[in-house]
């Protein structure tokens, strides 16, 4: 019944017509939609062949984030489960990926294994992880949740330090993940492009998969459950929703996208220091989803390029502000790290009261002034 | 008419032309119907066996040729397979509004001696079941929405939609060529439908047209392109929400349909026809002039609360739609080189987004028509670049009368008499006639009715009374017996009158009288929305309707479009006094028909003190006058 679909004149033209659930539903339901994330997703596959190196490194360091802040927005955003664990299953993602993919003749542990193994296990091992610690939130809410979480990112500093064997511990660190695809190292040189170039698209790509399987699950009965658990659980349940299966779901999914996103972010990086995977690394995430937007795929990419691209600028500021000192140690009033800290408080304080949808509310603002066009509603 | 027919003539009903689609386009969208937030395609072939399938179970029931089968519902396919199986089985339609109280629903049962009715839910079952024990033709109600009805009424005759069909699909099974032999026995003369006229003077009175007026009103006004022009084809998409029971939507939804194969949509209610519109876009639309005010009145709402740079937006490029507007009245409805570059501009702008937004941006061709409009009106949907057109017609000629023809529309006019069409206007009264195949075959059960409005010349006296503009256009200035004389011998059509002030975005009824009194008065009713919309930005606090009515600012915002009006008339023919009416005119209290249309008689008897007010108090106001 839909074969005729595009030929039908008695549909052209007429976008709300939906004549199936598919296509109201669809991921890209508008022309505006298709046209949009076309020109967008052709901008970022020629901006390799037009920016300069140190730029798509911290491009390719802002997509791997953008990975795990859209996992974090599953399971906070869509499913309401404050989760400030993050940072955890981060560093879960990244010893995974490190151990199995490092030199088996080095000093830590290491396999030597393709990235067909370690990719994927870098998103299993911390969403099975995930599934073990999910039981916690369909037992505990809101703040009990939240310092719960908390205590996970404690213990998980703690064995990250201790464990020696593969982390290499404090101050000493590990090497980063080892990514070759067809023989090809993907941070180093060869196979005619940059580093950075083919990090960039690495990354980019994995992007889009990410993105479009989150997207995909928000708008399936999966997400729509996650929604309901999130907007009023008790009312879930009473209509159908499984709450513990939501949530644990949820979880799950949320540790597997943090999992890929610390493989990533530990292949740009060439050590890994058992110390990075702190409180600071959960509430930058947690930043860049209350920035972007809360509950959307789009937000989470927005908020992970703004926080990403936040010190660039900061960098920046010393130039015209004099009071601010360069680097962590230069003179001035604060140092421009001191400065990023006080930002990203700024900044989640200020679009909490302002725009509590965040970058994407903003966007939304913008269309729906010339989606009402000529009205005001 | 009275010439024996072709056999091929013979069987060109309404349902050979269904079968004919069925045939040559079965999978082809039909109609679509939107349930649970999804329009869902009908296809010829779905169409035509489901028609099949109701033709049956009509049989099955033992409809006689020549029995009537009533039908009252909202829109949706269920009608339309009731009225193609009723014309299969030789039967006639009758259609009953879902607006109609239980009184006259036990009139126009009654007086038509239908046999089945179908009923869409259950406030049209307990209407029916009120009144039913009345009825001894009534033998059976097919109920179409089976909740709370199914499992909740225990009465013989009531039938369940599903069931009805099933019963029809034994029937088929047991004798499978008994709807063909009886489609063979169709001729041109047997009526195929009862139309109701609404009854703004007395009870209702059916309308009797046969197969030959039908096939004639599809031949002038699908064939021969008198209301569309190029006729609609399966690329043109139209939303049926006006009554079924009445002709206009009847020629649109189903003969239309029939013959050029446009998807109709159903749209959900009366209420949801804007959000409708705006999914739909239909490329053909009709509307009531209540339609059009409203849709005006609504841009006009919702542009006032608009942000200031929308706001100046919109003001610019009215003033140029108007100036479109008025050169294209001035050539026909045409564009000229001009107004077609400041319509691209505005198009950007403005035009496009609007259009959009109330639905007709795919628009190529929309009616006004059954009551007069107000001219501004459809130069402002002129000048917006809604090429509107105003035609006219009634129940007794099939709707067959005039059109304004794309290219050359004449404003405040109804057009040219469509082809074959012999038109003429009394010398005396100043009556509009008309003679053609589609004039009526007389009133239900009311020979001295037929005669009245039908001589033995074949003449149809349609009560209009009309002009010739220019020898080519028909102008109607009233109904012949709305006709005001005043006490001073000064006649005067009401209408014109009442169609000025109901331009006003603010203004939803009014009513305009004088009939032999000193001066002319005016009955005027508020549109709730707007004036309320317009209280609230003035912080004019309110609680009901009537309170809002009465607040003097609204009088004096009334007062405004009273002068308004005034300056466009001779003094004689102005309002000197005019009444708030304190309640919104409803169907169910008696104020207006079905259609909408105000009942003057009873708004004299009813609000009887309104105007002895303002006559009693005359003296001094026409002295001052």
């Amino acid at each position: 019944m839909t074969a005729s679909v595009r030929s039908d004149p008695t549909r052209r033209g007429r976008p709300e017509l939906y004549t199936s659930y598919e296509s109201d539903a669809a991921l890209l339901n508008t022309p505006g939609k298709r046209w949009g994330v076309l020109a967008i997703v052709m901008l970022a596959a020629a901006a390799p062949f037009v920016l300069g190196n140190p730029l798509l490194l911290l491009l390719a360091t802002a997509f791997a984030a953008a990975i795990g802040a859209i996992g974090l927005n599953l399971v906070t955003g869509y499913a309401g489960q404050v989760s400030l664990g993050h940072a955890f299953f981060v560093g879960l993602g990244a010893y995974t990926a490190a151990v199995l993919s490092g030199d088996p003749d080095a000093r830590l542990l290491g396999f030597g294994l393709p990235m067909i193994v370690w990719l994927p296990a870098a998103a299993l091992v911390p969403g099975l992880v995930g599934l073990i610690v999910a039981p916690l939130a369909a037992r505990l809410r809101g703040l009990y949740l939240a310092i719960v979480t908390l205590g996970l990112v404690f213990l998980g500093e703690h064995v990250f330090r201790e464990w020696r064997s593969v982390t290499g511990g404090p101050g000493v660190g590990r090497d980063g993940v080892q990514a070759a695809l067809f023989g090809v190292s993907i941070t180093g040189a060869g196979g005619g492009l940059d580093g950075a170039q083919k990090a960039y698209l690495f990354t980019f790509v994995l992007l889009l998969v990410a993105a479009l399987l989150g997207r995909n699950l928000a708008r399936s009965k999966v997400g729509r459950a996650f929604a309901a658990v999130r907007d009023r659980d008790i009312a879930a349940e009473v209509i159908g929703v499984n709450l513990t299966r939501s949530k644990l779901l949820a979880f799950a999914i949320s540790s597997a996208y943090a999992g890929v996103a610390g493989a990533l972010l530990y292949t740009l990086t060439r050590t890994i220091d058992p110390n990075s995977f702190n409180l600071l690394m959960s509430v930058r995430f947690i930043a860049m989803v209350l920035i972007g937007g809360v509950a959307t795929i789009s937000g989470s990419i927005m908020g992970a390029l703004f926080i990403t691209l936040l010190p660039r600028f900061t960098q920046l500021l010393p130039r015209f502000l004099p009071f601010i000192g360069e680097g962590a140690r230069g003179g001035g009033l604060i140092s421009t790290a001191d400065l990023e800290v006080m930002l990203y408080g700024l900044l989640i304080v200020g679009f909490l009261i302002f725009e509590p949808r965040g970058l994407f509310g903003l966007w939304i603002r913008i269309r729906n002034y010339w989606k009402g066009w000529p009205f005001s509603y | 008419m009275a010439a024996p027919l072709e056999p091929a003539v013979r069987i060109a009903t309404i349902v050979a032309r269904l079968r004919s689609w069925a045939d040559e386009a079965p999978d082809q969208v039909a109609m679509r119907e939107k349930d649970l937030g999804i329009w869902r395609d009908i296809t010829w072939a779905d169409y035509w066996d489901t028609v099949q399938d109701v033709g049956h179970a009509l049989l099955a029931l033992g409809v006689e040729p020549g029995d009537r089968v009533a039908v009252g519902s909202e829109n949706r396919p269920e009608w339309l397979y009731t009225d193609l199986a009723t014309v299969a089985v030789g039967a006639m339609t009758m259609g009953l509004y879902p607006t109609n109280p239980a009184p006259e629903v036990a009139y126009l049962l009654g007086d038509s001696g239908a046999k089945i009715l179908v009923a869409e839910d259950q406030e049209q079952v307990d209407k029916a079941l009120e009144v039913a024990d009345g009825l001894g033709d009534l033998e059976r109600i097919v109920y179409v929405e089976p909740r709370g009805v199914r499992g909740r009424y225990h009465d013989d005759r009531l039938l369940y939609w599903d069931d009805f069909v099933a019963l029809g699909k034994r029937h088929r099974t047991a004798d499978p060529d008994a709807l063909e032999r009886r489609m063979a026995r169709a001729s041109g003369d047997d009526v195929m439908t009862l139309i109701y006229t609404s009854g703004t003077t007395g009870p209702p009175k059916g309308a009797m047209l046969s197969v030959t007026n039908v096939e004639f009103a599809i031949r002038t006004l699908v064939d021969g392109g008198g209301f569309t022009d190029p006729p609609p084809s399966t690329d043109d998409v139209t939303l049926s929400y006006l009554p079924l029971c009445h002709v206009a939507e009847r020629i649109f939804t189903t003969w239309f349909h029939l013959a050029g194969g446009p998807v109709v949509h159903f749209a959900e209610s009366i209420d949801t026809v804007q959000q409708n519109l705006r999914e739909v876009q239909p490329t053909i639309f009709f509307g009531v002039p209540r339609i059009w005010e409203k849709v005006h009145a609504g841009v006009h709402i919702r542009m006032a609360s608009a942000s200031a740079l929308k706001r100046a937006n919109y003001a610019l490029w009215m003033a140029a739609a108007a100036r479109i507007g008025r050169t294209m009245v001035a050539h026909g409805g045409n564009h000229t080189a001009a107004t077609r570059v400041l319509y691209a501009v505005g198009y950007v702008f403005l035009f496009r987004a609007l259009r959009d937004r109330i639905g007709l941006r795919e628009c190529r061709f929309a009616a006004s028509g059954a009551a007069p409009i107000a001219p501004e009106v459809l130069e402002w949907f002129m000048g917006i670049g809604v090429p509107m057109h105003e035609v006219y017609g009634m129940t007794e000629n099939t709707a067959v009368a005039t059109g304004n023809r794309a290219g050359r529309v004449k404003l405040g006019t109804v057009g040219e008499p469509q082809d074959g069409v012999e038109l003429r206007i009394d010398e005396q009264t100043g009556e509009i006639q008309t003679r053609h195949a589609g004039v009526f075959v007389g009133y239900w059960r009311n020979p001295e009715a037929t005669a009245e409005a039908k001589d033995a010349d074949g003449w149809l006296h349609t009560g209009d009374v009309g002009v010739w503009v220019d020898g080519t256009h028909v102008k109607i200035t009233d109904r012949l017996k709305d006709i005001i004389i005043t006490a001073g011998g000064k006649n005067i059509a009401p209408s014109e009158l009442e169609n000025s002030l109901k331009a006003s975005p603010f203004v939803k009824e009014a009513v305009v009288i004088g009939d032999r009194r000193p001066f002319l008065a005016a009955l005027i009713g508020i549109e709730l929305d707007t004036v309320g919309e317009w209280a609230q930005r003035r912080r004019i606090a309110y609680t009901t309707y009537r309170d809002l009515a009465e607040k003097d600012e609204v009088r004096t915002l009334v007062q405004g479009v009273v002068d308004a009006t005034n300056a466009r008339f001779a003094r004689t023919e102005q309002i000197k006094q005019f009444r708030m009416l304190p309640k919104e005119l409803d169907h169910d209290d008696g104020e207006l028909t079905a259609t909408q249309k105000v009942k003057r008689s009873a708004m004299a008897h009813l609000f009887g003190d309104l105007i002895e007010d303002i006559y009693g108090g005359a003296t001094q106001e026409s002295a001052r006058g």
